[in-house]
């Protein structure tokens, strides 16, 4: 019987056919068993998982060389060609895939909002639903660490350095007049609108070589690569309306939003400092096209924009006040191209152009003043494996400039100069594992005006220590054509410099971030100029140096509390420099050494509504007392804000939305002007910079008509 | 009858071996599915591997590996199983583009993801599955799928905005409806969703 059986079995394998035997264990680079794993024959249906002991076996009938293929999450794909009868007792060790979540991400000075990003510190969301931001990501931006408190200018001051050493790019591509201008006493805002964008990053040092032009901060905007749907959105605001449409097509879709604000009703209600001739009034218009193509992405953006007002404005030497009126107009178009090449190799590359006009009037003084702005820019990416890749491109700014000036005694001067930049940059992104990265790169800027070349080094490297927390460092020399104030009136200059080191600690838990950075910035051949303002009699040197150094704190939590999300940056600076007019090293009366922000958001589900709060500190910021010895020698007392903001949604589809900044009615100094001469009695007279107005109240309707009845402009608030 | 017995299972196996290498490998993956989905998930991607043009292995891989999410707590295992149950979709959209069943399955992963964190992505994610649903219904009115997994979606969106959820139960009748007349293309086309569209319809408005 037992003999029967045997030739029955012998003869129905042989009838089944000459099978082999494919076997093996499976494990990662620390020699951890990985159950689960596919394990088969490319091409074939021959294959196996793996056991709870890592161990896979299957039979398979192919002959001669295979290629045998071994698949897991978060690991790379294995493979192995050879001849079927040699896989036998195969000890396969996968990779982990640098790729994922949990892998190391070279984040020092970095903070990215958006959806793709593995370490987001704030949301899209965010951007509009901040108490303090009244709908502007700047503003949003100002409740992160590294920023400083300049409540009455309100562009971004980071780590001790002034505005203008913060550059702004729309899909890569530089931003030459990004915001709107304003009065001296009333801050401005991004001219561009959140609503268009998905992604935004913003650095406070140690960036990446493809940026330049920055001594302290880049900040990076995404434009939306397709829209979801096509909509409409309406808004209507106590200070102005906003109408927004978006269409799509089989590939391409346009998105158009404009707005219109004027704050004549708003003054007429609520008292102002500013005595107003002509209210603040601003037109403005965005367009987005975008075109998928088989291999790539085109995205064209143009946004336009006139702002107009005039006022008399309070000043200590002139007891009727200071006339002032401007008469601004923007023109901005973007176009940019994505492709992939092949497997390997992608491309990008990008045009701007930028045409600024403004007419103002400062007294007696009339000047007119055109930029001609355009950047361009082409950059390859090589991606050599999972954990090489290589970037590198070239770059052109060009700019040009004239003035014309006219006074009481000078009429028709003209001036003005041409800044050219060209670049050349390239980077590498080194995954040594999924614990330690390295980020290397080298820009070489040539500069037309100056005749001189510069090349500057980044370095950042990242390294994992637990499962939820890493340390980053990050060095980097980074250079800046002076400023337009600058410029206008000498050229025999050098480029600024700067150096950043970095050091970041992040902890990263299931929605509660915590991040620390510390870090030291130097400053080198800063401009210096002999007068109170730059003029064609001023001397001009390079002489200027500072520096920066201070720790910057932030926690985030979204976990704990139920429906509750809350934020806190803390920012410690410690700066002085000597530049522009300064006699010695100071600290500038934009950078204080304390500065504290507070957001916070609760969603209550019963009333369909979202409260917040944003509060702010600042310790004083910085004024030369006359009777005291020094320049800046004094402080102003210290910054308070508590904002509040509540959105209801009537309807998925309808929101009301209201908000008030500085409810308290904090009397808040930015600084004093003194008078040039002193009284009858001998006394400086001073005047306090205090804001246009206190506190700001602001109402808006929004509502958004598309097919789903369902999405809002929550996310646009 | 140890003969009878090995006869009869030779003669069976050799009628087995009748049925194509696919057939065999998409029978024994739907067996599998039940028992280990893991197992199953990895058949049908090894079937995809094989099989460059046919859009059903890597559906139902990516389905496996979306229906298992549901529930996942753990960050990192979600976005390892969606990313790859998004590649598998990806794959199965380059050999049938327009395609009302791959785009419900879509819908659902960004469902995987809604119901893992409305908070941070129901606002971002709903209107591109609202967009989605919208195609499926302009390429395939009558597909019973379709209008079963926008109704369940439009009800979930409706309980978080503390809306009636009523006016959906129709269409669930009507998917119900869809579903009793709906003929798979072959044996192994989608014909899921039957008895879950009948258990939310019991407790509809309820």
């Amino acid at each position: 019987m037992k003999n029967q059986l045997l030739i029955i079995f012998v003869l129905t394998s042989s009838w089944i056919g000459a099978q082999t035997v494919i076997s093996g264990t499976v494990t990662n680079t620390k020699n951890e068993l990985i159950i689960g794993a596919n394990v088969y024959l490319e091409g074939t249906y021959d294959g196996g998982t793996t056991d709870e002991n890592g161990q896979f076996s299957f039979k398979t009938d192919e002959t001669g060389s295979q290629i045998l293929l071994v698949s897991f999450l978060s690991y790379e794909t294995f493979t192995m060609a050879g001849d079927v009868t040699f896989m036998t007792d195969l000890k396969i060790k996968l990779r982990e895939d640098v790729n994922t979540l949990d892998a190391v991400v070279l984040s020092a000075g970095t903070f990215q909002a958006g959806d793709n990003s593995k370490v987001n510190v704030l949301k899209p969301l965010d951007v509009v639903t901040t108490a303090s931001a009244l709908g502007d990501f700047v503003g949003a931006l100002q409740t992160l660490p590294g920023t400083t408190t300049v409540a009455e200018d309100g562009r971004l001051f980071v780590r001790g350095g002034d505005a203008n050493e913060t550059q702004i790019f729309i899909d890569g591509i530089r931003v030459f007049t990004p915001y709107s201008p304003t009065t001296n006493n009333a801050p401005t805002r991004g001219r561009y609108s959140p609503f268009l964008f998905d992604g935004i990053t913003f650095s406070t040092g140690g960036y990446s070589a493809e940026f330049g032009q920055a001594l302290s901060s880049v900040l990076l905007l995404n434009t939306i690569d397709e829209p979801d749907q096509e909509k409409t959105d309406i808004g209507i605001m106590s200070v102005g309306a906003t109408l927004g449409n978006t269409q799509k097509w089989e590939k391409s879709s346009v998105s158009v939003n404009a707005s219109y604000i004027n704050l004549a009703p708003y003054n007429s209600i609520f008292t102002n400092r500013n005595d107003w001739i002509e209210p603040f009034e601003t037109a403005s218009g965005e367009a987005v096209f975008r075109k998928k193509t088989n291999t790539g992405l085109i995205k064209l953006y143009g946004a336009f924009d006139a702002t107009n007002f005039e006022l008399i404005q309070e000043d200590i030497n002139n007891e009727d006040g200071l006339y002032f009126k401007l008469n601004n107009n923007n023109l901005y178009f973007n176009g940019s191209y994505q492709g992939v090449l092949n497997d390997n190799w992608s491309v990008m590359g990008g045009f701007s152009y930028t045409h600024a006009k403004n007419k103002f009037n400062v007294g007696d003084l009339a000047i007119k003043d055109t930029e001609n702005s355009v950047h361009t820019k082409l950059k390859f990416k090589n991606r050599v494996s999972n954990r090489f890749k290589l970037y590198f491109g070239a770059e052109y700014f060009a700019t040009d400039f004239q003035e014309n000036f006219n006074d009481l005694t000078i009429t028709d001067a003209k001036y003005g100069y041409n800044n050219n930049i060209a670049a050349v940059f390239a980077e590498a992104d080194i995954f040594i594992s999924k614990s330690l990265a390295f980020k290397t790169g080298v820009r070489g800027e040539y500069s037309e005006l100056f005749k001189a070349f510069n090349l500057a080094p980044r370095f950042s490297l990242a390294y994992k220590t637990s499962e939820k927390s890493q340390i980053s460092l990050a060095y980097g020399n980074f250079y800046q054509n002076p400023s337009s104030n600058v410029l206008k009136f000498n050229q025999d200059l050098k480029s600024q410099n700067t150096s950043h080191y970095i050091f970041n600690y992040q902890y990263n838990q299931d929605r509660k971030i915590f991040r620390a950075e510390a870090y030291y910035k130097k400053y080198d051949n800063l401009v210096k100029f002999s007068d109170e303002f730059p003029d064609f009699n001023s001397t001009f040197s390079n002489d200027g140096t500072g520096y920066a150094m201070g720790i910057d704190f932030f926690w985030r939590d979204s976990k704990s509390i139920k429906n509750v999300d809350y934020w806190v940056s803390y920012s410690l600076l410690d700066t002085k420099r000597e530049y522009n007019n300064f006699p010695e090293k100071a600290q500038p009366n934009f950078a204080n050494p304390h500065n504290l922000s507070v957001v916070g958001k609760y969603w209550i589900n019963n009333w369909r509504s979202q409260v917040g709060f944003s509060y702010a500190y600042a310790s004083g910021r910085t004024y030369t007392n006359p009777y005291e010895e020094g320049f800046l020698n004094s402080k102003t007392k210290s910054f308070n804000s508590l904002s509040v903001n509540w959105s209801y949604l009537l309807s998925p589809q309808k929101i009301l939305y209201a908000s008030i900044n500085n409810v308290l009615g904090f009397k808040n100094v930015n600084g004093y002007q003194y008078a040039n001469s002193p009284n009858m009695n001998g006394n400086f007279d001073r005047r306090a910079l205090r804001p246009a107005t206190d506190q700001f109240f602001f109402v808006g309707f929004f509502w958004t008509i598309s097919e789903d009845k369902k999405s809002n402009q929550l996310d646009n608030l | 009858m140890k003969h009878l017995i090995i006869i009869v299972t030779l003669l069976f196996s050799g009628l087995v071996s009748a049925q194509s290498n696919y057939e065999k490998g998409m029978q024994k993956a739907f067996e599998l599915w039940g028992s280990n989905p893991i197992e199953a998930a990895n058949l049908f991607e090894r079937i995809a591997n094989a099989e460059n043009d046919n859009w059903l292995p890597a559906y139902y891989a990516a389905q496996v590996n979306i229906t298992s999410s549901f529930g996942e707590k753990d960050e990192q295992k979600l976005s390892a199983q969606l990313k790859k149950a998004q590649d598998l979709i990806n794959d199965a959209t380059a050999i049938s583009q327009d395609n009302a069943e791959i785009l419900v399955l879509q819908a659902l992963l960004h469902t995987a993801w809604v119901a893992y964190d409305g908070a941070t992505y129901g606002m971002t994610l709903s209107p591109k599955v609202v967009e989605l649903y919208t195609k499926a219904k302009a390429l395939a009115p009558d597909n019973p799928r379709v209008v079963y997994c926008n109704a369940e979606w439009n009800m979930g969106s409706a309980r978080f905005f503390g809306q009636d959820v009523t006016p959906y139960c129709k269409d669930l009748e009507k998917a119900v409806e869809l579903f009793a007349n709906f003929k798979p293309e072959t044996p192994f086309h989608p014909n899921w969703g039957k008895d879950r569209t009948i258990m939310i319809l019991e407790s509809c408005g309820k």
